[in-house]
């Protein structure tokens, strides 16, 4: 067997290059070529007339056939986005974009319909699930029970104890009238300067505590008519609850709830909200009838706890609640009611 | 020369066929071992020509029906060729189908070969 030498081979290879052989199928047409060239020379012919008979079979046209033959089956296999991307930058984006564009219209498509319906269906669907209810159905039972409804007991102050008096010590001095003789009491002499040191003078002569200091009430027909009765001054810093004289307002109740009626504009949210009730305002009315403290202890809200503190803080003076005929501060709760037309 | 153009236009339809079978025979084979492989064995009846050859091998070898591996031979690369799982029952099935083929058209050539 006979081996092509390499200058020959060359020699095909630069024939096959010229006449544009793709150079992916070159090495194998070489090889086809160099075999068919040693079976000639193995024949016994010349190289260069081995050479002239290869270059007869694979003449230009058929080299160029085999190419373009070759880059139908190659494109064959490509996509359209192959050909147009071919000898560009794939990297870029827009070769991935386009070669998942397929993929990718079928997906949003997919999604867009399913959505779409899902959206279409979905109250139907939702109707079907949930019967809707019958006015004969019944929901649930509320039992009414009968609601206990107590006024609020005030705490009764604790009964103020009342000590017996203490007994004065006296002895008998009775004024000395003048009587007829047989009337006069023999027995009974007028009491010693000493014995009044410790003792008071009274009607019957009676042991008692010495040293108390009793001061007692002037009665009415005691005190002498020019005197000025003493200005109790009002307590000021204790607060009462129950008193026995409850603080008022001057004039009455009525006109009070004329005044309430006059100054009491409906908060505009309440009407809104259509909030109707009543505000339970707490409040001081001072010894000298000032109220003082207002605050809202249980509002309906909307604006009317702010509202009826605001009247109540203009109201006038009151009339001081009094506690054993003293003026006092007490502590007043007062309920406002809110109620629409 | 015109008998070989002749024949031609035959081998162009089996030629896959053909290419298929030898490669069922063989290992593996390269392009113009196949080509001198039809020319011995048919005593030169049918000659393949490398431009046919070539682009019939490379789409036998896209469909899968190929395998190819490359190996240096006296400073030149050769590229070999072998049937894969499916390349041989292609090649089964082919072959049967062109056997089938040839009987019909003798059945059809013989009347008139009788008549003359």
């Amino acid at each position: 067997m006979k081996r092509l030498q390499k200058n020959r081979i060359e020699q095909l290879s630069t024939y096959l290059l010229a006449n544009k052989l793709n150079p992916e199928l070159l090495p194998e047409i070489l090889d086809h070529l160099a075999c068919e060239a040693e079976e000639r020379l193995w024949d016994g012919k010349s190289f260069e007339q081995a050479f002239n008979g290869i270059v007869e079979t694979a003449d230009t046209q058929t080299l160029l056939n085999l190419s373009v033959d070759h880059k139908h089956l190659l494109a064959m296999g490509k996509s359209l986005d192959d050909i147009v991307f071919e000898g560009r930058n794939k990297l870029y984006g827009a070769y991935a974009l386009r070669k998942g564009y397929g993929q990718t219209m079928q997906r949003s498509v997919l999604l867009g319909v399913t959505l779409f319906l899902g959206m279409v269906l979905l109250p139907n669907l939702y109707a079907r699930l949930v019967p809707e209810a019958k006015p004969e159905d019944i929901a649930y039972v509320v039992e009414f029970t009968d609601a206990e409804i107590r006024p609020d007991v005030k705490p009764v102050p604790p009964p103020v104890k009342e000590e017996p008096r203490p007994v004065e010590k006296t002895i008998r001095s009775v004024i000395p009238t003048v009587v007829p003789d047989e009337n006069v009491d023999v027995e009974y002499t007028p009491p010693l300067t000493e014995e009044l040191e410790t003792a008071k003078a009274g009607q019957e002569t009676q042991d008692g505590l010495v040293d108390v200091d009793i001061i007692t009430a002037p009665s009415a027909g005691n005190i002498p008519g020019n005197s000025i009765a003493a200005e109790v001054l009002p307590e000021k810093v204790k607060e009462y609850i129950a008193v026995d004289q409850k603080p008022e307002y001057a004039g009455g109740n009525a006109a009070m709830g004329a005044f309430l009626q006059k100054h009491l504009r409906y908060p505009s949210e309440a009407i809104k909200a259509n909030i109707q009730g009543r505000v339970f305002l707490e409040f001081t009315v001072g010894a000298d009838g000032k109220i003082e403290n207002v605050k809202s202890v249980k509002g309906i809200g909307f604006g009317c706890d702010e509202e009826a503190i605001r009247v109540v803080k203009l109201m006038p003076e009151w009339k001081p609640g009094k506690q054993a005929g003293v003026p006092v501060r007490v502590r007043f709760t007062l309920p406002i009611m809110f109620q629409m037309n | 020369m015109e008998n070989n153009a002749t024949s031609n236009e035959y081998v162009r339809g089996t030629l896959k066929t053909i290419v298929l079978n030898l490669l069922a025979e063989h290992d593996r084979m390269y392009g113009y071992e196949i080509t001198q492989e039809v020319k011995e064995r048919t005593g030169g009846a049918i000659a393949l020509t490398f431009g046919a050859l070539y682009p019939v091998l490379h789409k036998l070898e896209q469909e899968g029906m190929l395998l190819t591996e490359s190996v240096e031979v006296d400073g030149r690369l050769r590229k070999y060729y072998s049937l894969t799982t499916p390349g041989n029952e292609a090649a089964r099935n082919k072959t049967n189908d062109l056997e089938r083929f040839i009987d019909a058209v003798r059945l059809l050539l013989a009347p008139r070969l009788a008549a003359e």
